[in-house]
């Protein structure tokens, strides 16, 4: 975050790069006083890694969440602006969604909807995606929302008086306003996916990385939690990178050089 | 109809909406077994088990207690890392990765480690919640202490030379607001974190709870759990969290 604002900064910069080479050595130097079940050497951990791009069965896995992860995300967007849209256009149901649904959604455990995806659909696909849906609906909620609040009235008021026709205002107003928000609700949701929605495939799937943790945690094998770890920061930063921060400089031509922040 | 104003009928209708939701749920709780969907007033009486029950209510105490510690720490540790990055620029960069590698690290991962690392028990818990939201504190208090008002530490310099006076009765006490809105935001989190970090790593708490009745198909006792859950982070939030943060923004954030 600092970054850009600090590459001058040489020993800032020494000390954040050296400060990574001892946590490595002290990583390797505990590791060797440690049984292997409690903490693996890095250099195990790295082989572990490797096997992500080696093993044809844990790339599959990789694809399998890698896919669930996007196709909640597009799901979970579009139903979070179907929820703020539907105040703007019907006022009476302002406090349904913001003071009802949104709170529930908020207050409802992850795990919650793992569970009950899998009495409800079984052990599926239907169930991972569903529970990883719900899960990331009041992220992209209150984004959209964000966006939708903060569309300037005299302008909607200007519209209508140059047009009448409610397709053009939405075409022409609403949508180039609330744009940076759904992008921004998609990235916002993408971070979360890979964090907590993995948590649908401990319970509701027999392939992809949730799997492949819990796995690994039942054998003792922390190396290659470890390494699902790092596998889903760096896929985190793979999408993000190529991906959404792009289409978030499309979607809002005006903040291009502003950085990128939530709230 | 039209004689009422915008917020009564907002009002009405959100209560409508709730009324027509449990109608809905218990009509069609009629329909499915309940193991699929139970009887919404089974899950009242599951609910209130967990009160008149010794052995249950010892569950809720422990979550509470899990999650009051992992804030007590993350808290901690948190604001000092923030404090330290704030006025250490050296380690500025350093800290600033540390919060951004945390950030993106999964939660379930943190959750299988901890039970590697201290078995199952309420270390392994309240490590797992801790080390979740420890980089909400992080990234929060760090952008409280750059938004403060450069004028007020301005002055406190021209009053006291003593950093640490000036510290503790100027800077501290500025950033009240933005410490309970913060601990306001991990509560929340680390609330749902709970369940996942209990049902994995734990040997008590709602978590634990939880796992048993999924492996019995309980399904009423999951819904029991869950209306508590969502139930305590709803007065939490409306009946603490709110009326504190409005006492302290009007003592410390005035602005």
């Amino acid at each position: 975050m600092h970054d850009a604002a600090a590459r001058h900064d040489w020993p800032a910069r020494i000390l954040a790069d050296g400060a990574l080479v001892i946590v490595v050595v002290l990583w390797w130097l505990a590791s060797r006083n440690l049984p292997a079940f409690v903490l693996p050497s890095p250099w195990a951990t790295a082989q572990a890694l490797g096997r992500f791009v080696a093993d044809p069965a844990l790339m599959l896995d990789v694809a399998a969440t890698t896919g669930r992860v996007v196709l909640s995300v597009i799901v979970a967007t579009a139903l979070g602006i179907a929820l703020a849209i539907v105040p703007f256009y019907l006022p009476a149901t302002r406090d349904i969604v913001h003071a009802r649904i949104l709170p529930f959604l908020n207050a409802m455990p992850s795990l919650g909807w793992a569970i009950l995806a899998v009495i409800w659909f079984g052990v599926s696909e239907v169930s991972v995606i569903f529970a990883q849906t719900a899960i990331l609906v009041p992220f992209c909620f209150i984004n959209v929302s964000q966006g939708i609040d903060e569309i300037d009235a005299e302008i909607l008021e200007m519209t209508r008086s140059f047009s009448r026709r409610r397709s053009l205002t939405f075409r022409k107003v609403i949508i180039p306003a609330v744009a940076p928000y759904v992008v921004a609700a998609a990235r916002l949701a993408y971070g979360v996916s890979w964090k907590i929605a993995l948590i649908a495939e401990l319970f509701g799937s027999e392939r992809g990385l949730g799997y492949v943790m819990y796995q690994a945690q039942t054998i003792s094998d922390p190396a290659t939690v470890i390494a699902t770890c790092f596998v889903i920061v760096i896929l985190f930063i793979l999408g993000d990178l190529l991906v959404l921060r792009p289409l978030y400089r499309f979607a809002s031509p005006q903040d291009r050089d502003k950085p990128l922040t939530f709230t | 109809m039209r004689s009422l104003s915008l917020s009564t009928r907002r009002k009405l209708a959100a209560n409508l909406f709730v009324a027509v939701m449990l109608a809905a749920w218990a009509i069609a709780a009629l329909r499915l077994p309940g193991y699929v969907l139970p009887d919404p007033l089974v899950v009242v009486r599951q609910a209130l088990a967990f009160f008149t029950d010794a052995k249950l209510a010892g569950h809720v105490v422990a979550s509470i207690w899990h999650v009051v510690a992992a804030l007590a720490l993350a808290f901690f540790f948190g604001t000092a890392l923030a404090v330290t990055s704030h006025y250490l620029r050296v380690t500025r960069i350093l800290i600033g990765r540390a919060a951004a590698f945390l950030n993106s690290f999964s939660s379930i991962g943190w959750a299988l480690l901890a039970i590697l690392w201290f078995g199952l028990n309420d270390q392994a818990v309240i490590f797992a919640i801790g080390v979740v939201i420890l980089p909400i504190f992080m990234i929060n208090m760090q952008a409280a202490l750059e938004r403060r008002d450069a004028e007020l530490i301005e002055m406190t310099a021209s009053f006291t030379r003593s950093w640490p006076r000036g510290f503790i009765s100027v800077v501290l006490p500025s950033l009240y607001p933005f410490m309970l809105a913060t601990t306001r935001l991990a509560f929340g989190v680390a609330w749902k974190v709970a369940l996942t970090a209990e049902l994995f790593g734990g040997n008590s708490g709602f978590g634990f709870v939880v796992n048993i009745a999924r492996q019995d198909i309980d399904t009423p006792r999951i819904f029991a759990v869950i209306a508590i859950m969502i139930a305590i982070s709803f007065l939490a939030d409306r009946f603490m969290f709110a009326p504190l943060q409005r006492v302290l923004t009007r003592h410390y954030a005035d602005a």
